[in-house]
């Protein structure tokens, strides 16, 4: 007898055990308890808590609880917790994923919200909003806006006698003082590029196509055109340095960029404004991408927005998330978090406002040249859910050309011939 | 257990035991069971159903689709360069772990001063995460600023790209993989060489055999469990590479480094593909089966056990 007791007392405390990993959720009575689940470290996740801290002293009947969860896992994680029905109310998500998202039916579909003039919606940046429009669904509210610009090293161009990037670089120019920076006897290279063929070397490759004139897909995004001849131009061009010149490092790590910039090995990175603070033994300047000589001198550069995505875990969790993304979101939350962290402000008035970008650049210098670099982000990555595939065969191609496997046009006619499939469902 | 139960006759012992008796016993093994079940084999079953399904992680519906994920492996060329590469990898790093392993365990496998600080420094690659084992070798291979093409360089070689070049990526990352294996190994072979009677040895000494001669017709066949137990756990290891992959070189440059379980992780969270990677997560598993069968058949007719 006494071992059965043992045994269905065993078999209690089991369940209990179980069912205290699946619980939570807040009493009916009490405030308002909501998740947000974010990858802020560090600067970024101490003004992100006092901002948190904040908003809960003024809003007693709201608790906002938040989860540190690393961005590139985070999607993984959501989609568990939705599956085990636990979803966080808001979480922060890389804007690539946003047609993916856009299947998830617990999210909330911000649409009707920012149509409201109360959220000055029109106050975001284009890119920021497009990213976050899936069809007729509005899937997030941008959390973080970037772009990509030259870092350069100012004392190895001094050292090399070459004049610093400007304004009205063409890529040719770029070329050249790349090959002028290059010293294999000092294992020094003019450029870095992040080379394992993932989004991080796409995204590198596409705003080059873009200023060529070329794009990635087609107006109504049923078929692939990156391989038309400002795409061959623009792939040409990083063969080019790659390959004959010898003036472009490839990093298959995607983690050596700023490292070997910090330590004067490379003397130019086309990157965005969260690599400066690692660059503190160096004195570097900030300039605009370089142009196509006949492409009309106009910039362009490419943005990476995120986004806070809100789930539904019932109408008054669901309220409570809105209004508390809504007030994260704002021109004055948005300020304050842009001059705590020197992220790039996700407002439009706010990135105007010059005494917030001179603060920022003070803070930070090169800040300034990134914000106003935001006006030459024109186009996004279209958003189609085949994206992942699309980028897959885009970044294997630009790779086995740099690494002189492949020519330019046969590689990226190879890539399209995948991405069309990819787009028409096989 | 009775003191006199045979003890190679559990099952019998196990019906001979009373009702109550069984009762503990499920009690003592109750939360084992579930947990195994709960977190072990239920996500086996359900995996097994999402191989028949196209699933994409984020739309609750899952249609039925058969066998098409299975069709769809047969004709995926990446899938059979993943083959491929992981055929090479495992070829090369099993026997590469189990020879340096037994070297090391042979050259520990006396008393002098200090041995067990030997023995220590040969298992500590174990406690080394795979990730930071990555990032030491990246560095230490860098094609620029690493550590070996300045050995290299030192004696007159030319630099090489290594992890950077799509022809050499594999095999640095099979060399690194038996560096942080081989303390498993030495510790398997170490037990296994210590287990060597040495009245056996000294019989053989007296009878005028070598040093050699005795390593070969002694130590070897009865470090038979040792070799087997190796071959399965290493093939098993081999053939589920992963985190050295992802901690290095991602699967590339050029897929060169892409085995079957980077590749399945590939599919389910970058492509949203979560049907076709249960599909050749399942394939993966019917070839580990079908090779540790074989393993353990042809182990039946070598290994001299007991």
């Amino acid at each position: 007898m006494i071992r059965r007791r043992l045994c269905i007392a065993l078999v209690a405390v089991l369940a209990l055990v179980l069912t205290a990993c699946g619980g939570g959720g807040s009493s009916p009575s009490g405030p308002t308890e909501i998740a947000v689940w974010h990858g802020y470290q560090d600067t970024e996740g101490e003004v992100f808590k006092g901002l948190i801290d904040q908003y809960n002293k003024d809003h007693p009947d709201v608790k906002v609880s938040e989860l540190y969860s690393s961005n590139d896992l985070v999607l993984q994680k959501v989609l568990t917790a939705v599956r085990g029905g636990s979803a966080p109310d808001v979480a922060y998500m890389f804007g690539s994923w946003s047609p993916n998202i856009a299947k998830i039916p617990q999210i909330v579909d911000m649409a009707s919200q920012v149509s409201n003039p109360d959220w000055k919606w029109d106050d975001f940046y284009p890119a920021e909003r497009e990213a976050a429009t899936v069809g007729d669904k509005i899937v997030g509210v941008p959390a973080l806006v970037d772009n990509l610009a030259i870092v350069y090293n100012k004392k190895l161009f001094a050292d090399a006698g070459i004049a610093p990037p400007s304004p009205t670089w063409t890529w040719d120019d770029f070329r050249a003082a790349a090959a002028k920076l290059t010293d294999p006897s000092k294992g020094q290279y003019g450029w870095l590029i992040p080379a394992d063929g993932s989004e991080d070397t796409v995204w590198h490759y596409v705003p080059m196509l873009w200023e060529a004139g070329g794009d990635i897909l087609s107006p109504d995004n049923q078929h692939a055109v990156f391989n038309s001849e400002a795409g061959v131009k623009a792939l040409t061009t990083l063969q080019q340095m790659a390959v004959n010149d010898k003036s472009l490092y490839l990093d298959t790590t995607n983690e050596n960029g700023p490292k070997l910039m910090n330590s004067g090995k490379v003397a130019m990175l086309v990157t965005g404004p969260w690599d400066l603070s690692q660059l503190s033994d160096i004195e570097y300047g900030v300039q605009v991408m370089p142009t196509f000589a006949g492409s009309g001198g106009t910039h362009q550069t490419i943005s990476g927005p995120d986004n806070w995505v809100v789930f539904n875990n019932g109408d008054k969790k669901k309220q409570a998330a809105i209004d508390f993304v809504k007030w994260l979101t704002a021109p004055e939350q948005v300020k304050a978090f842009s001059l705590g962290t020197g992220d790039l402000p996700t407002r439009i008035s706010v990135g105007q406002d010059q005494t917030v970008v001179d603060k920022m650049d003070e803070n930070l210098p090169g800040s300034k040249v990134f914000v106003e670099n935001l006006s030459n982000v024109k186009k996004v990555r279209p958003t189609v859910e085949q994206y992942p595939a699309i980028s897959e065969a885009l970044g294997q191609a630009i790779v086995s050309v740099m690494l002189g496997k492949d020519q330019p046009a046969d590689a990226l006619n190879a890539a399209a011939k995948a991405a069309d499939e990819a787009l028409a469902g096989k | 257990m009775p003191e006199d139960a045979p003890a190679r006759r559990p099952f019998v012992v196990l019906r001979g035991l009373g009702r109550g008796e069984s009762v503990t016993g499920w009690a003592l093994v109750s939360p084992a069971v579930v947990l195994i079940g709960v977190f072990g084999l239920l996500p086996v079953l359900m995996s097994l159903q999402l191989s028949f399904q196209k699933s994409d992680l984020l739309t609750p519906e899952t249609p039925w689709v058969g066998l098409e994920n299975y069709r769809k492996l047969a004709d995926d060329p990446v899938f059979v360069e993943a083959i491929k590469h992981t055929i090479i990898y495992t070829a090369l790093f099993v026997p590469g772990t189990m020879l340096v392993g037994l070297f090391v365990a042979a050259a520990l496998n006396r008393s002098v001063r200090f041995i067990s600080v030997y023995r220590t420094a040969a298992y500590i690659t174990m406690a080394v995460s795979t990730i930071s084992q990555g990032i030491i070798f990246l560095w230490l291979t860098d094609r620029d600023y690493g550590l070996v093409n300045a050995a290299l360089n030192a004696v007159g070689a030319p630099s090489q790209p290594f992890l950077a070049s799509p022809s050499q990526a594999l095999y640095v990352i099979v060399a690194m993989t038996i560096w942080g294996w081989t303390g498993f190994s030495v510790i398997v072979y170490l037990a296994a060489l210590q287990g060597v009677p040495a009245e056996l040895h000294e019989a053989a000494a007296i009878d005028g055999a070598s040093a050699a001669t005795r390593f070969r017709t002694i130590t070897v066949p009865l470090l038979g469990p040792a070799n087997l137990f190796l071959v399965v756990w290493l093939t098993i290891n081999a053939l589920q590479l992963f985190d050295e992959v992802y901690a290095t070189t991602r699967g590339g440059p050029l897929r060169a480094t892409t085995v079957i379980v980077y590749y399945l992780w590939d599919r389910a969270f970058v492509q949203f593909d979560a049907g076709y990677a249960a599909a050749m997560a399942y394939a993966l598993f019917v070839v580990i089966l079908v090779i540790t069968a074989v393993q353990f058949r042809l182990a039946r007719k070598h290994v001299h056990t007991s």
